[in-house]
């Protein structure tokens, strides 16, 4: 029998059972599709997150933060416990060191932003204007407004996404404007709100993407004399080191120097490491999403099975006829083969497509829920989610996605299949 | 009988237990049988005689307990599953509930056998006309067996049993399930095969009146051979 003959017969009997086998078919789509789509979108966001390093981001910047603790982003949570702290004489500190081209501090606080009706919490960085800018000088450009190398004490710039937070026009506030910024002070028994208006100088140019660390569409700048008089305290939260240039022995022997500096109680990373570090909790939290997906093709396998075994209970009479009719036991294994075998490649099939749906509909609606519009998730360490990804399907994927999806299936359904080639053929002949 | 007259089917004190339960059934107890090429058996005798069991034997779907079924000399007991799928093609079965498969039309059915020795589409389709055109149902080839007749079905079975040029045609109880009027007919259609065509065939029936069509008679009772060459025309 050949295998086109073997093919057409398997599929007539799928055919004939239409409803059963659709149902089979979505356990394998359901599982495929929850694969593919977290597959795409992490893979969306792992190229999000890839190109903000390589577009133009300062490679040959460090991060200084005194903790041990990983200072994501902005790194202000990490320190807010430790009795050591940075200070701005750190900074002059850190310039002494070769290698070093600038050292500048930031002081960063969560606040709230205040223009007509609307508040937004976002995390105000009090910076030096002009070091900042010549760090950042990609990223850090005014689209509207100026930026003052001797700025006002109220002068802020604020991003782009603070500026026109539903990127449709409608402004939020623009130069000129002046808006109020509010924080607590005090105890957590007893919060002090705090006040202060500033003249907004400045609106970023949107630099999209999400922010790790260095300029954010979703942060506000203020001169860092007037933060931390305001803020009172005279700590910096983190101190930006520009090195002469990016290579790796610089880079080594500055965080060397800087770590003995301060007695091994600060922690300094580099742009490179801050990206391997988010790409291995990445592939981390990829593989265990994938792991948690793959246990909905499991439960799938184990429904082909069970449709499998009652489909040969039911044509064990046809199982006889074939044998009586010359029909070897391969050939018998091998038509249930290609009926699982076809459950699981339209399975897979479908579910590539709904996965792929699933993934660009969770891009385009669930996570501008949960920071698209600006209020969302704006976390106290500074890295803003406010971002877009692109989920993207890679041939690996569809390929992988179609193997699982057919091997799940074949793998399940040998069992049944070997059942049935197994029969004997009068007995099969004689079942009622 | 002339002695250039080929012996397709040997029986050597075939014996079948089965199991029932803890029971066994002693369904042949040392059956002696020879077929010739050409020939046309009855089996008759009483239900549990063995006929069946005797038949699955001959036809390769079942393996003796004891003794030997040797087709064209060879010893059946002895082949693989492979082997036996490989002989089953040079027999032809037709069963007494038919066993169409019902999803198939008429042709389909008659086709399946020629599909499973590998035959290209082209002469499966022609080979396929012949064979109903043959039994009569050139019209029908399109009807499911759910739309046919008893009859019609039956014949649709013969066709499929003689796909593949068999070495002879095993029929259990073929007018078991028809009306007698059908059934003459089909006795004809046997009895033309048999003579026309010169098929060999080895029917198992319960009705004298059938039987008596034959060209030989062989009663079985109680596992054994009782008598042969009765009623025989």
């Amino acid at each position: 029998m050949n295998v086109l003959d073997i093919f057409s017969y398997a599929f007539s009997s799928i055919r004939l059972r239409k409803l059963r086998a659709a149902l089979t078919t979505l356990g394998i789509v359901i599982g495929i599709a929850a694969i593919v789509a977290l597959l795409s979108l992490s893979e969306g966001f792992r190229i999000a997150i890839t190109s903000q390093f390589e577009r133009g981001f300062a490679l040959d910047v460090l991060t200084v933060t005194t903790g041990q603790g990983f200072g994501f982003g902005l790194g202000g949570a990490s320190s807010g416990t430790s009795d050591e702290y940075l200070t701005l004489n750190d900074t002059r500190a850190i310039y002494g060191i070769t290698g070093v081209k600038l050292s500048t501090a930031i002081t960063s606080k969560s606040v709230g932003l205040s223009s007509g009706d609307l508040t937004f919490t976002i995390t105000a960085m009090g910076v030096n204007f002009t070091e900042y800018s010549q760090l950042y000088s990609t990223s850090f450009i005014a689209e509207s407004g100026s930026m003052p190398n001797s700025p006002e004490n109220d002068s802020i710039i604020l991003g782009a996404r603070i500026a026109d937070p539903w990127q449709n026009g409608t402004v939020f506030a623009e130069v000129g404007d002046y808006i109020n910024v509010s924080w607590i002070t005090g105890s957590i028994t007893r919060p002090v709100v705090k006040n202060y208006v500033f003249h907004v100088v400045g609106v970023l140019k949107e630099i999209g993407g999400f922010s790790i660390s260095g300029p954010s569409d979703t942060q506000v700048y203020i001169p860092i004399s007037t933060a931390q008089t305001i803020f009172e305290t005279d700590r910096v939260n983190q101190i930006l080191v520009q090195l002469v240039n990016s290579e790796q022995t610089t880079i080594d022997s500055v965080t060397a120097s800087v770590e003995s500096l301060f007695n091994d109680k600060v922690s300094v990373l580099s742009p490179a490491a801050v990206l391997n570090i988010f790409s291995s909790i990445l592939s981390t939290v990829q593989l265990f999403l994938t792991g948690l997906a793959g246990i909905s093709l499991l439960v799938a396998g184990i429904g082909i099975m069970n449709i499998m075994i009652v489909s040969v209970m039911e044509r064990t009479r046809e199982i006889g006829i074939l044998k009586s009719l010359g029909m070897k036991n391969k050939t018998v294994l091998v038509i249930f083969l290609c009926e699982a075998a076809v459950i699981g490649l339209l399975g897979a099939v479908i579910g590539i497509g709904f996965g792929y749906g699933l993934s660009s509909f969770v891009a385009r609606f669930g996570l501008a829920l949960m920071g698209g519009e600006g209020n969302g998730i704006l976390s106290e360490q500074g890295a803003g989610i406010g971002f877009n990804i692109t989920p993207v399907l890679t041939p690996t994927v569809i390929v992988g996605a179609l193997i699982f999806g057919v091997a799940t299936s074949v793998l399940f359904g040998l069992y049944p299949a070997w059942r049935a080639s197994k029969l004997k053929p009068v007995e099969a002949l004689r079942y009622e | 009988m002339e002695s250039n007259v080929a012996t397709i089917v040997q029986t050597v004190e075939l014996k079948k237990t089965y199991m029932l339960g803890k029971v066994p059934v002693f369904a042949l107890r040392g059956v002696n049988l020879k077929v010739e090429s050409g020939d046309f058996v009855a089996i008759v005798g009483p239900s549990g005689s063995g006929k069946s069991t005797l038949l699955n034997m001959i036809g390769a779907l079942d393996k003796p307990t004891e003794g030997k079924v040797l087709v064209d000399g060879v010893d059946v007991s002895a082949l693989n599953d492979d082997k036996l799928a490989e002989l089953r093609r040079r027999v032809g079965f037709v069963f007494q509930f038919f066993n169409l498969i019902p999803r198939l039309t008429a042709s389909e059915n008659v086709e399946l056998p020629l599909t499973i020795t590998g035959l290209s589409k082209n002469e499966r389709r022609k080979k396929t006309f012949e064979l109903l055109k043959a039994v009569g149902l050139g019209e029908r080839v399109d009807h499911n067996p759910t739309e046919m007749s008893g009859g019609e079905q039956q014949r649709v079975a013969i066709a499929r049993a003689l796909a593949n040029n068999p070495r002879f045609l095993l029929l259990d109880e073929p007018t078991g399930n028809i009306d007698s009027k059908t059934a003459d007919m089909l006795v004809g259609l046997l009895r033309s095969l048999n003579e026309e065509k010169g098929v060999t065939i080895i029917m198992i029936t319960h009705d004298l009146n059938i039987a008596k069509h034959a060209k030989r008679v062989i009663r079985l009772l109680d596992g054994k051979v009782e008598e042969t060459n009765i009623g025989a025309e």
